[in-house]
Parts: structure tokens; C-alpha cells; sequence
């Protein structure tokens, strides 16, 4: 086990919402709670996975750990130091050891630059590199990194210029520039054809191996999830409700919300057209500026019970092989499940005989 | 099983009219849509998909036109009609559409129960009372309460916004209802709850869908028969047995595609990828249009366009390497 | 790089080429920028701009002459402006005095007199000369005078102003006696009877009499020095120049030339310096948001609800009003301009990932927004500066006319300002206000028509297919 490169304790993000003259004066205060006390360690040369609906708040994480926001409360360390409040030069210095490519690659780079320009934006703004000369050696050999050869092609282009899967290997490049140690990749395949998505997969994890890299890779489909993450963490409204490696939670998952998640997933395999799909959770996802109070997925919990909500909320607790889950009930849920598991397990033999 | 054919499209040809040249965005493709089926269209983005569906409607977006081709409904061929008739019989009558994120395009500043009657009163005479309850049980049907009537859009969420403009596209009694991806804008549970809504919807109504999405596994979930498009052509059309079954697609794109898609339950090493891109329609390649991208090409494939043939019952392929001559 | 750049110009200039009114509008401009430079070629009057109000250097031009194609529209026509040299000088000498004599026939067709008929003399020393002037029927008119002077001197002798008596005196018994006796000899027109027949009604309704009229001069050099520098008689007729002339005597296509090249100068320094002004604090504003954004919009609001006018007049009263102040001083209102419509574009552009990702890389507050977000608005900059530039010019003339202008520089606004305060309007002066105006809204339009239709191809919607 390899030391751990990324801590967060308790992360937590509120955003105030705009108050009336009437709230003011009686001095009520709303927040969107976005991230509501996170805590993981992600280790060096690992591939974290942060996955859950939209407005769960794993993109706001990510900004977390970009500084892009400020952290309302809690710790973030990155190798070790303290970087919550960091400002001016150590965190000119955070801003180069952790990177973020961004979901849309349309408008992740500047219409008007030319794939040069977008890479040499970094160097100029943190001043490496000697002269020229070094910078744009520097520039051909990580556009060759990322297999958009020959540079000299790609140099002069405009980000408009370039296929959806070659922005996004462009913008990889980009983060690469200042040789990070940490990336954080929002969505970096969500908008890219399904036949080209794996192969920018492919590339980042061919990077993070050569590079030893450390991704964090926030995502809504635990399908590529799964394929490219070493480690999942499920958040729901705000906060990690099941954590674990990636096989371990989607496989054998006992937060009744990842289940839900999990059976929400469509699977390209015959036969379930004339059947209706099992989803087991009810009602709708509240709002993140009223949070149910104790466990904060009890009123759409098909398992939910009364101290679900009458007591506080429940912690993430490790019930072994790093597999973390915030729920009172896993243990019964686990024995429901265990039955339930051996029928599924026919899902699985499929993909080698498919190829001819 | 013989069912009765609803629509047939022969040969329907649109091309795009812009400066670059005569982009061929639907080239020349026959399917049918039968009685009570879903038909599944997939392919990549910029693949004809969209343009194909706006065409059944024969309402093409400028600069894009219809040039050739037969659309027959129940035996009419719509594109001899005209503009009048096409409102009158077939737009939303016959065939209606749930357009890509039609859910975001309903108007803010009316009520739910505006939006739809304005819709309903295009089409039909009927009195109040009359469109009232009939929008209530449309609105039921998709598992909605009657109070979203009174709501506006902002108060709703995406998923009850999609089943408010599925309610829309079903309310005329239609034979063929085109649903262009409706589930990509939602969220995985929500996405879920919709296909269910859809599969119900089905086997209610008896009414034909075709579902355009660029998700296989979308239409593993919701189509008896899918096609597959790939460069304004059709690439393969099969059942769901023959393309998600375990003997698996047979032309070279839809088993590139599928082997693409990670599985959930499976631990995957290494996931396929087609390399390169989708060629421009205005000079496609020539031959077979998928041979600069395929990995079992052929001396064939760089010579000879590839017809659409049968080689199987209900399962039509354009590869050369399928046909066994 | 610079490759792209200029593919983005030429791709540009290629969809303004299809904007036929922004063709229009640059080829006004070109215009415009052609009678800048070549203005001493076209106006006849070099010093115009910097002795437009040098009265001396006016003294040879007629009073609020018309310009000289009214001539094509009239049947009577008015007589034009022309100098006349000597036709002949004779010299005698009579003891120790020199005796020059010259003669300056004018050929009179016109159908209309002119305004005055001036000897312009340049004399050195004492001298004494006669001036008489012999009409066709014979009847002449004379005035004696002399210098005593040593220096050089240049002397006018108008018929108007000087002769206006011998006119009458000469010609009264023509006229209806009883008339003659009843009207006061400095009311008559002394050109109108100068030109007229003899008989009855010459001071009130004069014939017009075709033929040549002769200018004699008899000059007497009476000391050693004296000499004769030159000597022209100057008609100030009825017409001058392309554009006539005002109450001053200043020749108006020369002002209306010299005009131009400040009007250019400030309305485009004031829509630049006002434009850059905006543009920036707008993209600030838009970037910044929060407590700065609203601190801004409140100045911006300021800014905008302070009236305009009254402090430009109270500016010109505790300041000398000079050109460069008025610039200044529009300036300091004009950059409210671009302001709102800048924010809300940055506001868009700020959503955009790529404003977030230089964020990430540690792009600095500058660099973001003079690297990433105001080339994006330099499109628009140009197109709001191209239509606040008549806006500028206009209120420069605005100012002008209420007599709080520049009065060192000629404007059209000046112009105007001084038509209206001679009452050009009321004496049906036209040629005074109309060409000022007209190129007033002329230079407006050319920057309205080119600001459109950089509006129409940097708007895309707008644009029709």
C-alpha cells in the first residue's frame, strides 16, 4: 500500500442563497449544502472514482480540490500539507500539482487559441521553462504523449478544428503541461462518442501509468466507472454514502441508494425488453438546501425504518476490505442480498464469446 | 410473428444544402416500422439519425431537404401530399415526436395545462371539459398526478418535464410516436423510471416507437428491433435476439460498437474503440463507408458500395464480409 | 499564428463585403480620409483651419456670396467673384513727382451686380491718388484720397463703403426727383444703381446695364520712396466658391474641409478612448461579480443618471473650453456606453469551462481577462465604437452651438453656431447651415452604416441565412 497523496476531512461546500428583505431582518440564513462533510484518502498512482446523480455534489468536490472554491469547512492535504486555506505562492504551487480536465471540450479551451496557445498557457502563467525553444520541445513531446501526431499538425489548429475525442486528448495535455501529481477528471468522456470514448480512457490510463499519476475521476456512469476506476466513492446529496474498490461496490453494493443507482443501469444484453426494469427507490431527489434530517436518503429508502430518521445520521463505517458504507441496516440488507446474488450472476459470461 | 406494417420508409433520401457542398445526410435507407414495435436507431453523433426522424415528419430543417424516397403510411405515401394534408393526417396526427431536449423547450411563463390544450386545440374540436379530462388521463397514464396541470414548468423536475412531453406526443392517439433521445439529459434513476414509463406506454397503447439514442444499451433495454446507422446509411437491422443475443451483431461497426459499451457486472481489462472519426458526408469514401475505420476490411470494401441484405429472417446487413456469395 | 489572424481578417472582410450599406459606410470614410489629407489641394483658402477666425484673412472674399452653382439654376445670373489685373499703366513724371495711371476694365454680363467692388492697393510712402470709375453710358463716379503713411500698407477702397455717396450723387438726377430728394443717400444700394440704368427708379427698382465698366486709377507718388506694390480691383460677387460664403466673408467649403479633420479627430478619440474605458470595466464587472459587480453597476448607474449638458456648461465656464477638454470631459459620460451590454457577454463568456480551466492552470485575474475575455469583445468594441462616433460629433456640435465650443479650431458645430448667431436662418442665408449639417450627418451616418454592419456579422442572430 502506497502512501496516501490526497486526504479530505470532513470537506464541506455551503452556498448561501439569495435571502428576502424579510429573511434578512429575522436573521434566517439558507445554504445549499453541495458537499456536506466528504472525507477519503486517495493514494498515490490511483484512480478514484467519485460517482452519483447530477447535483450530488461530486463536481464541487473536484473544485474543491482545484481551490477553485473556497472550503467552507473541513481539511484538505495534499503530499502530506495542509492546503485548505492556502493562497498567493503555495497555492500558485497547488494550482500546478493538481490538474483538471473538464467535461465539455468544446468550451474547455478558448475559441480563439490555437491548440499552441492552449498549451503554452500554462508555462507562460507559471513561468517554466527556459526559452522558447524549450517550451514548444515541450509542447511537440506531450502532444505526441497523447497521440495527437504529428504536433506540427495540431499546433496551428483552433479547438474547433478538432474532433470531439481530440480536444479532449488536447486538454489532457494541457493538465500534463505542469507535470501534476493529482488530476481531476470531470467527466472527461460524457460528451464523446461511445466508439471513441474508450480509447481516451484507454490513453489516460496508459498516462497515469507512465507519468504515475493520480486521478480523481468524477463521473455519472458507473459503467466506465467501473472499468476505469481502482476505487468508487458513491455520494448522495452532499456526502459519500458507500466507498470501496470499484468491483466491491458495484457488485456486492448494500447502500440501498447505490443499489437503486446499480439497477438503474442499462446493460447492452437481449432479453430485457419485455420486462420492466427494477428500480428500488421512490419519490424524487430533494432539494440540497433542505436536507432530510438522520440518514439523509430515508425518504426515498425502501428499507428505511424509524430510527432511519429519528436518529442522527449514520456513518461510514468500513465493514471490511476497504469497503465503506454509511447505513444502519447493510447488515440485513447484505443477507437479502446474498440470496439475490447467485441468480444475477448469469449476467456476467457474455463478452467473450461476442467478438468474433 | 407477422405483425402489420405502420409505416414503411423506400429509399428516403435528405440532403443538407449548405456552402460546403451537398451534404448526403440520409442516403437512400428502407426500413418498416411495424404494429405495436419499438424500432431502435443508434449510431454516433452526425451519423443521420435525428435527420431521419424529422424527415418522417416530413418537416426537414432548413437547409436540408427531402429528395427522394417514399415514406408510406398504412399504404399513403405522405411525401406526395401536401403541406395541408400532412397537417391534417399525419404531423402529430399519425406520427408524433418527442424532440432532443424538448423537455427544456417548454414555455416558462405558461401553465402545463396551457401548453398542452394549445397543442390539443390545433387538432381536435372539443370542449373544455372534454380537453380537461383528457389531459388529465394522459397525464395519468405517464404517472403523473392532475395538478401538474396547474404547475409550470420550473416546478417540476426533468423527469416529470419528459413525461409531460411524452403525455404530448401520445395524446392524439398516433401510430408511430419518434422519441429522440429521451433519457440523455436525465439521470440514471430518472432515465430508469422514464424507459419503464415507455415499455408500459407499449404494451398499453399498441402503438409503434422508434427510439433514437446513441446508447446500445438503451435499445437493449427498450427495442425489439434495432438499427444500426453508420454515415447516413443503414449498417445493420436486426432483432434484439440477433444484435444483443449471444451469437452477437454481425457487421464489423455494431460489434465494434457493442464491444465499446463497459459492461457493469464485469470486470473488463481492455474495452474496444473504433479508431478515427466519422467521415463527412459531403465526399464520403468510397465503397464500403465504414471500411476506412473497419478492422476485417476487404479489397472489396475500398471498390464496392455495400447493399443492405437479408441474411437471416429479419435480419438485414450491408458487409461484405457477411454475405456468402 | 499570425497566418490565422489574418485568415480571421479576411474571413471577416469577406462577410462585410456582403453588408452592401458597411461598403457604403467605408466608402465614405475613404472618402473622408481622402479630404483630410488632401485638404490644402482642395480648399482655396490654405490657412483656413488655423485663421478661420482671422478677419483679415477674409477681407478679399465677398459677404455671404451663394456658392457658385446657384448660377446653373438661375436665369439671372449673380456675377462671380474675380480679380481684375491693370490692363494698362502709363507713368509720367512731373518734376519730382512720379504719376501712375492705370486702367482696370470689367466686363460686366451677370444679371445680377455683385456685392462690392473693392481697389485692394499695396502702397509704400505718401501718396495721393483718384479713383474713378466710368460706367457705359459715360457717367462716372470718383474719390480722391491720399496716404501719408511711410511704411507699406495695404488700402481698400469699396464701393460700398466709400463710394456709396458719389454713387448717389452721380446718379440722383436720374432718378424721379421727388424720390431722389426724399430718400436717404446711405440707404440706397449702391451697387444695384452702380450696374443700373439711368432713369427713373434706379435706387429702388435698377435695369441691370450690361457693357464694360472701367476702373481708373491715377496715383501720385509724391515722395522719393513711394511706390506702388501692386493694385487689383476685386468683385465680390454675388457667388464664391462651392460653397459660398458666411457673414464673416470666410469661404465656406474651406471651413467645411478643415471641419472634417477634427470631427474625425474627435469623434474617434473620444469613441476609442470611451470604448476602452467601457469595454473594460464592463468585462471587470461581469468577471469580478459579487460585491465588486454591484459596487460598479452603482458608479455605472451614477455615471449614467448625471445630465450630460449642464456639466459640459459648467466645465466651459470654470475652463477654458478647448478641444482636447471637451474630449476628455465626453469621454468621462461616453464610456457608460458599452458598458451593460459588455457585462452581460462577459457574464456569458465567464460560463464558458475554458474561464475556469485557466482558473485551474493559476491564470492570473489580468490574465484572464485580457488574455481570455476581452479579445472575445474586441469585435463588438469596434462595432460600438463605429456607432458612438456620431454620437460624439453630434454633441460636440451641440456644445458648439451654445457658444461653449473650442473657438480655436474650426467645427462644423462652429459653424453652425455662428450661422445660427448671425440669424442665417432668418435672412434665408442657407448655404450657411446646410453643408455644415449635411456633413454632420453625413460622418454619422458612414460610422452608423459600418458600426451596423459590423453589427449584423458580429451578431449572429441577426444574421438571415
Amino acid at each position: 500500500m502506497s502512501e496516501p497523496i490526497l486526504v479530505a476531512e470532513n470537506l464541506t461546500k455551503w452556498f448561501p442563497v439569495k435571502r428576502l428583505v424579510s429573511q434578512v431582518l429575522r436573521g434566517e440564513r439558507t445554504w445549499v449544502r453541495a458537499v456536506d462533510g466528504v472525507s477519503f484518502s486517495i493514494n498515490k498512482g490511483e484512480i478514484f472514482g467519485l460517482v452519483g446523480e447530477s447535483g450530488c455534489g461530486k463536481t464541487t468536490t473536484g473544485k474543491l480540490i482545484m481551490k477553485l472554491l473556497e472550503i467552507t469547512d473541513g481539511h484538505l492535504h495534499l503530499n502530506g500539507e495542509d492546503v485548505t486555506h492556502v493562497r498567493g505562492r503555495a497555492l500558485a504551487k497547488h494550482r500546478r500539482s493538481v490538474q483538471m480536465i473538464f467535461q465539455d471540450p468544446y468550451s474547455s479551451m478558448n475559441p480563439r487559441f490555437t491548440i499552441r496557445d492552449v498549451l503554452m498557457e500554462p508555462l507562460e502563467i507559471h513561468k517554466v521553462g527556459k526559452d522558447m525553444k524549450e517550451r514548444n520541445a515541450w509542447v511537440s513531446e506531450i502532444l505526441n504523449e497523447v497521440k495527437l501526431s504529428p504536433p506540427e499538425e495540431f499546433l496551428v489548429r483552433h479547438p474547433h478544428m478538432l474532433s470531439g475525442g481530440q480536444r479532449q486528448r488536447a486538454a489532457t495535455a494541457r493538465t500534463l503541461m505542469l507535470n501534476p501529481s493529482v488530476i481531476v477528471a470531470d467527466e472527461p468522456v460524457s460528451m464523446i462518442d461511445l466508439s471513441t470514448r474508450a480509447e481516451i480512457l484507454h490513453m489516460m490510463r496508459q498516462l497515469q501509468r507512465e507519468l504515475g499519476l493520480t486521478y480523481i475521476y468524477i463521473t455519472h456512469d458507473l459503467s466506465t466507472a467501473r472499468y476505469f476506476a481502482d476505487r468508487l466513492a458513491v455520494m448522495y446529496l452532499g456526502k459519500i454514502i458507500e466507498m470501496g474498490p470499484a468491483g466491491t461496490v458495484i457488485d456486492r453494493c448494500l447502500h440501498p441508494y447505490t443499489q437503486a443507482l446499480i439497477g438503474a443501469v442499462c446493460e447492452p444484453v437481449s432479453g430485457k425488453v419485455n420486462q420492466i426494469k427494477d428500480v428500488p427507490i421512490k419519490g424524487e431527489i430533494p432539494a440540497a438546501t433542505n436536507i432530510p434530517p438522520g440518514c439523509r436518503f430515508h425518504p426515498r429508502c425502501l428499507y428505511a425504518v424509524n430510527e432511519c430518521w429519528e436518529n442522527v445520521e449514520p456513518k461510514l463505517v468500513d465493514i471490511g476490505g476497504g469497503h465503506m458504507v454509511a447505513c444502519r441496516r447493510h447488515e440485513e440488507i447484505e443477507r437479502i442480498g446474498a440470496a439475490a446474488r447467485t441468480s444475477e450472476a448469469s449476467l456476467g459470461l457474455r463478452r467473450s464469446t461476442r467478438i468474433s | 410473428m407477422a405483425m402489420e406494417r405502420v409505416l414503411e420508409v423506400k429509399d428516403l433520401e435528405l440532403h443538407y444544402f449548405t456552402r460546403k457542398g451537398v451534404v448526403r445526410a440520409v442516403d437512400k435507407i428502407t426500413f418498416d416500422v411495424r404494429q405495436g414495435e419499438t424500432l431502435g436507431v443508434v449510431g454516433e453523433s452526425g451519423c443521420g439519425k435525428t435527420t431521419m426522424g424529422t424527415a418522417l415528419l416530413n418537416m426537414p430543417t432548413p437547409p436540408g431537404r427531402i429528395v427522394g424516397g417514399q415514406i408510406l403510411l398504412d399504404g399513403l405515401d405522405t411525401l406526395k401530399m401536401s403541406e395541408q394534408e400532412i397537417r391534417r393526417r399525419v404531423r402529430w396526427e399519425s406520427i408524433s415526436m418527442v424532440f432532443q431536449g424538448a423537455m427544456n423547450c417548454l414555455t416558462p411563463v405558461y401553465t402545463i395545462e396551457r401548453q398542452m390544450k394549445e397543442t390539443l386545440q390545433q387538432h381536435r374540436e372539443m370542449s373544455k371539459e372534454e380537453a380537461k379530462t383528457r389531459m388529465k388521463n394522459y397525464l395519468n397514464l405517464v404517472g403523473l398526478p392532475d395538478d401538474v396541470l396547474r404547475r409550470y414548468p420550473h416546478e417540476l423536475s426533468g423527469g416529470m418535464k419528459q413525461r409531460v412531453v411524452i403525455a404530448m406526443a401520445l395524446f392524439l392517439e398516433p401510430r408511430v410516436v419518434i422519441c429522440d433521445e429521451p433519457t440523455t439529459a436525465l439521470d440514471v434513476v430518472v432515465q430508469a423510471q422514464v424507459i419503464n414509463l415507455l415499455k408500459d406506454l407499449k404494451a398499453q397503447m399498441n402503438v409503434s416507437f422508434i427510439f433514437i439514442t446513441h446508447d446500445l444499451s438503451i435499445e437493449a433495454e427498450v427495442s425489439d428491433r434495432i438499427m444500426v446507422m453508420y454515415a447516413g446509411q443503414i449498417s445493420e437491422l436486426g432483432t434484439s435476439e440477433q444484435i444483443f443475443g449471444p451469437q452477437g451483431p454481425a457487421h464489423p461497426y455494431t460489434q465494434r460498437l457493442l464491444a465499446a459499451t463497459p459492461l457493469l457486472h464485469q470486470e473488463v481489462t481492455e474495452l474496444a474503440f473504433i479508431p478515427g472519426t466519422p467521415p463527412d458526408l459531403v465526399d464520403p469514401p468510397a465503397g464500403c463507408r465504414f471500411h476506412p475505420r473497419c478492422h476485417v476490411v476487404m479489397d472489396r470494401c475500398l471498390r464496392d458500395e455495400v447493399p443492405l441484405r437479408e441474411i437471416e429472417p429479419d435480419h438485414m446487413v450491408a458487409c461484405w464480409r457477411c454475405f456468402h456469395e | 499564428m499570425k497566418g490565422a489572424r489574418f485568415d480571421q481578417l479576411r474571413t471577416f472582410w469577406g462577410e462585410f463585403r456582403r453588408v452592401k450599406f458597411g461598403l457604403v459606410g467605408i466608402g465614405l470614410l475613404v472618402v473622408f480620409a481622402l479630404i483630410v489629407l488632401l485638404a490644402p489641394l482642395l480648399s482655396p483658402f490654405t490657412q483656413a483651419d488655423q485663421r478661420w477666425r482671422d478677419m483679415t484673412y477674409w477681407l478679399d472674399s465677398p459677404r455671404e456670396a451663394r456658392p457658385m452653382w446657384v448660377n446653373w439654376f438661375t436665369s439671372k445670373k449673380y456675377a462671380t467673384t474675380e480679380t481684375i489685373a491693370a490692363a494698362s499703366t502709363i507713368e509720367t513724371v512731373t518734376g519730382s513727382m512720379r504719376i501712375l495711371e492705370m486702367e482696370f476694365p470689367y466686363q460686366y454680363t451677370a444679371g445680377r451686380p455683385p456685392n462690392d467692388l473693392v481697389l485692394k492697393m499695396g502702397i509704400t510712402g505718401r501718396t495721393s491718388y483718384e479713383l474713378l470709375i466710368q460706367r457705359p453710358d459715360g457717367k462716372q463716379m470718383s474719390y480722391r484720397g491720399s496716404t501719408v503713411v511711410d511704411g507699406a500698407q495695404v488700402l481698400r477702397l469699396s464701393v460700398v463703403e466709400t463710394l456709396a455717396s458719389r454713387v448717389y450723387a452721380v446718379l440722383a438726377p436720374s432718378e424721379d426727383p421727388k424720390f431722389a430728394a426724399s430718400k436717404d443717400p446711405q440707404q440706397i444700394d449702391p451697387m444695384g444703381a452702380m450696374f443700373g440704368k439711368a432713369q427713373p427708379g434706379i435706387f429702388t427698382t435698377p435695369e441691370n446695364v450690361k457693357g464694360t465698366y472701367t476702373v481708373k486709377l491715377k496715383l501720385a507718388l509724391i515722395s522719393p520712396e513711394s511706390k506702388l506694390d501692386s493694385a487689383v480691383i476685386n468683385i465680390m460677387g454675388g457667388v464664391s466658391g462651392l460653397l459660398g460664403t458666411d457673414g464673416a466673408k470666410r469661404d465656406l467649403w474651406s471651413g467645411v474641409i478643415a471641419g472634417t479633420k477634427w470631427a474625425l479627430l474627435l469623434g474617434l478619440l473620444t469613441s476609442l478612448i470611451s470604448v476602452v474605458v467601457g469595454v473594460v470595466y464592463g468585462v471587470a464587472s461581469g468577471y469580478f461579480g459579487g460585491w465588486i459587480d454591484a459596487l460598479m453597476n452603482r458608479i455605472y448607474e451614477v455615471f449614467t443618471s448625471i445630465p450630460l449638458l449642464p456639466i459640459l456648461i459648467v466645465m466651459s465656464a470654470v475652463f477654458k473650453p478647448s478641444i482636447w477638454i471637451m474630449i476628455l470631459i465626453m469621454c468621462v459620460f461616453f464610456w457608460t456606453g458599452p458598458v451593460k451590454t459588455v457585462r452581460s457577454i462577459a457574464l456569458q463568456i465567464k460560463e464558458n469551462a475554458y474561464i475556469e480551466a485557466a482558473r485551474g492552470l493559476g491564470a492570473s485575474h489580468g490574465r484572464i481577462l485580457f488574455r481570455h475575455m476581452v479579445p472575445q469583445l474586441v469585435p463588438f468594441a469596434f462595432a460600438s465604437m463605429a456607432l458612438s462616433v456620431p454620437g460624439a460629433i453630434v454633441f460636440e456640435a451641440t456644445i458648439s452651438l451654445i457658444g461653449l465650443g473650442d473657438a480655436t479650431v474650426v467645427t462644423w458645430g462652429q459653424i453652425l453656431r455662428d450661422a445660427f448667431g448671425s440669424g442665417a436662418v432668418l435672412k434665408g442665408v442657407w448655404w450657411w447651415v446646410v453643408p455644415p449639417g449635411i456633413a454632420i450627418a453625413v460622418m454619422g451616418m458612414t460610422f452608423a452604416f459600418i458600426g451596423f454592419a459590423m453589427d449584423t456579422i458580429l451578431n449572429p442572430k441577426l444574421k438571415t441565412r
